[in-house]
């Protein structure tokens, strides 16, 4: 499948010269990038860091500075989500999910669709869609007192593009395999927190982008890897990295605090982020 | 529409700077001047927030989009009125302001609100989501806090929100109390062809199809008095159209409570009744759970429709409506509505084909009937 996505249809935010990580990391969590299809936010990242690749795992590598010791700083990219599984005759979409699968998807996970806004990243644009939900209407006594009441799971995911045939659906450029997400609505509170589905792994590669962007005076060789898969295939995107791009006399991966994990109001502290910006530029210059 | 439970033969009304990846308002290339004008209306009416007793936002974005000519009055229950035209035998339309939401009940130690409900819906929907509280002195943002157990039950223990205040000194420093109101962020957002999805267009497709009904209304056809009322407090008990029925007592020949039709269309429904295609125009709430419209009144309406080529549906569907409290009074309630999807939801949908199809026959009655 040609991913000619769009994938990161985050607001357009302008970076201050040194990096601004709160930005950055609202930014982040606007992009979708499913395990194994997060080629569009690689490329949205590329635009950030002149002299990136994208190697032909898809992991996006930038290497600073020279010589020994060689060093790799890392952070994954990737987040739980969804494909397209088949199209109805009536213009409905299935889904199947992609990523954490068996024991480490979170109990919740699918029922956080149910009843709200997704975006299905079509060959031609992103389609907002919403996942069908009974009317509280027309349960009224048709379910009994004390009736099993069962989680949501993605077999009942009925996604509803506004289409009424299968027809439409491909003329919107949807076909099966197309990605899927909740739709991405970042919300800001309290004391600089942050809420976002995967908030926790985009504010730490906002923090790594920042320290990035701050042009440390790197100590021998450092390559900064954004990795694709890692919730996928026994993180085939830093195995990859290490294989193409070692071997590395150390390695430190960037990650962050959160609460409410695995949720759609997962929550970092900005506060967090500022802390992991620092540590992660004294990681690389030696310090 | 307000969901309605029936225990033994009893209706009890009760209830069990944000961002956005996408754009607002798409405008379709192929949308036609009625579509776009409807969607004028409506998309300003869904994007206010208007919990149950607290609808002024709503009232006032209403307001704003009559018509000039218009002259409008609120009561002191907070429905909003607008006569037009004279005489007898007068008839009333109504269509409700508020949405399902919540109330903050109390604020614990540790910052966090609790809540009651505002209306019946879904509270496994709110559970995990972005929150809104509506303060007197403005938004605050926060989080439908995520259970930490019971993860094998659909349903959520009792919800609470977080605004990240830390204690109750906190929270109440940033403007919240108990009695504020609270929401998800919401959007109206186009998806393919005609159709919309949103939060609250129960009932804000009536009260948007009464404003563009009014604005093509031939004031000099009307043969008698002409009510429109945008009620409140629907959703908790019809308390606004009570006080609107008791004022009006015996006068109003006819009330058309203009409320969503639930539609079943929707591959999770059963196929029993309800099953109002969206697309396919305004549907004839024939019979729900408050009330039943006389037969000869269900012809009636399909003849004015089929009169002016308005596309109608008849139908039965769940809920009650406004106008049944009108009932008592000897007033004959011809309840109408359109085919909404998934209602009481974050994603209701809706097909702008239907608002202008309901519009023109709020205005076919008015003017005919």
């Amino acid at each position: 499948m040609v991913l000619t996505l769009v994938l990161s249809l985050g607001p357009t935010v302008r970076l201050s010269a040194q990096g601004d990580v709160d930005r950055l990391a609202i930014r982040f969590a606007s992009m979708t990038a499913v395990t194994g299809l997060e080629q569009a936010m690689v490329d949205s990242l590329r635009a950030l860091f002149p002299g990136s690749t994208r190697d032909q795992a898809g992991n996006l590598t930038l290497t600073l500075g020279r010589g020994s010791p060689k060093r790799l700083c890392t952070c994954p990219l990737d987040e739980v989500g969804y494909v397209v599984g088949n199209i109805l005759p009536d213009g409905f979409l299935l889904l199947r999910r992609v990523g954490g699968g068996g024991r480490t998807a979170p109990p919740l996970l699918d029922q956080e669709l149910e009843g709200h806004r997704v975006t299905v990243f079509g060959t031609r644009s992103a389609v907002p869609g919403v996942v069908a939900v009974r009317s509280t209407h027309l349960t009224r006594g048709r379910v009994a007192t004390g009736a099993p009441d069962p989680v949501f799971t993605v077999d009942n995911a009925y996604v509803d593009v506004g289409a009424s045939s299968a027809a439409e659906v491909q003329a919107l450029g949807i076909a099966v395999l197309a990605p899927v997400s909740l739709a991405k609505r970042p919300q800001l509170y309290g004391e600089r927190l942050l809420a976002a589905p995967a908030a926790g792994r985009r504010a730490a590669c906002a923090a790594l982008a920042a320290a990035v962007q701050a042009k440390p005076k790197v100590k021998g060789t450092v390559v900064v890897a954004f990795t694709v898969q890692s919730l996928y295939a026994s993180n085939a995107g830093l195995a990859s990295v290490k294989a193409l791009l070692g071997p590395f006399d150390d390695t430190k991966t960037a990650a962050l605090p959160a609460r409410y994990m695995d949720t759609a109001v997962e929550t970092v502290a900005f506060a967090d982020a500022d802390k992991l910006v620092r540590e992660m530029t004294q990681w690389m210059e030696g310090r | 529409m307000r969901p309605v439970w029936r225990y033994s033969g009893r209706a009890v009304g009760t209830a069990a700077g944000l961002l956005t990846a996408l754009p607002l308002y798409r405008l379709s290339a192929q949308d036609s001047a009625r579509i776009s004008d409807a969607q004028s209306v409506l998309a300003p009416l869904v994007e206010a927030y208007g919990v149950s007793s607290a609808e002024g936002r709503v009232r006032e974005a209403v307001k704003q989009l009559l018509p000039a000519w218009v002259k409008s009055e609120t009561d002191t229950a907070g429905n909003l009125w607008v006569r037009v035209g004279q005489g007898g035998p007068v008839v009333a339309f109504i269509a409700h302001l508020d949405e399902i939401g919540f109330r903050v009940s109390g604020i614990r130690d540790d910052g966090t609100l609790e809540l009651e409900t505002r209306g019946g819906f879904f509270s496994s929907l709110f559970e995990a989501q972005p929150a809104l509280v509506h303060t007197d002195r403005g938004e605050v943002a926060g989080i439908f806090l995520p259970r930490d157990s019971g993860f094998t039950r659909r349903t959520p223990p009792p919800l609470r929100v977080d605004v990240g205040a830390g204690s109750r000194a906190g929270a109440m420093a940033r403007g919240v109390s108990p009695g504020a109101t609270v929401t998800m962020p919401k959007q109206y957002v186009r998806l393919a062809g005609t159709r919309a999805t949103g939060r609250s267009f129960d009932d804000r497709v009536g009260s948007a199809a009464q404003l563009l009904a009014l604005r093509r209304l031939d004031r000099a056809a009307l043969k008698h008095q002409v009510i429109f009322i945008w009620s409140v407090r629907e959703e908790i008990g019809l308390e606004g159209a009570e006080a609107a029925a008791a004022t009006l007592g015996m006068m109003p020949r006819r009330v058309y409570a203009i409320d969503t039709f639930v539609s079943a269309e929707s591959p999770l429904e059963p196929p029993n009744f309800a099953v109002a295609p969206i697309g396919r125009g305004a549907v004839a709430r024939a019979l729900d759970n408050s009330s039943v419209t006389p037969p000869a009144y269900v012809d009636s309406l399909v003849q004015v429709a089929r009169a002016r080529g308005v596309a109608l549906q008849v139908g039965t569907t769940n809920g009650g409506n406004d106008g049944s409290v009108f009932t008592p009074y000897g007033v004959v309630d011809v309840a109408i509505g359109w085919p909404l999807r998934y209602s009481h939801s974050p994603v209701e949908v809706v097909d702008l084909k239907d608002v202008v199809s309901l519009a023109d026959l709020i205005r076919a009655v008015a003017e005919t009937w």
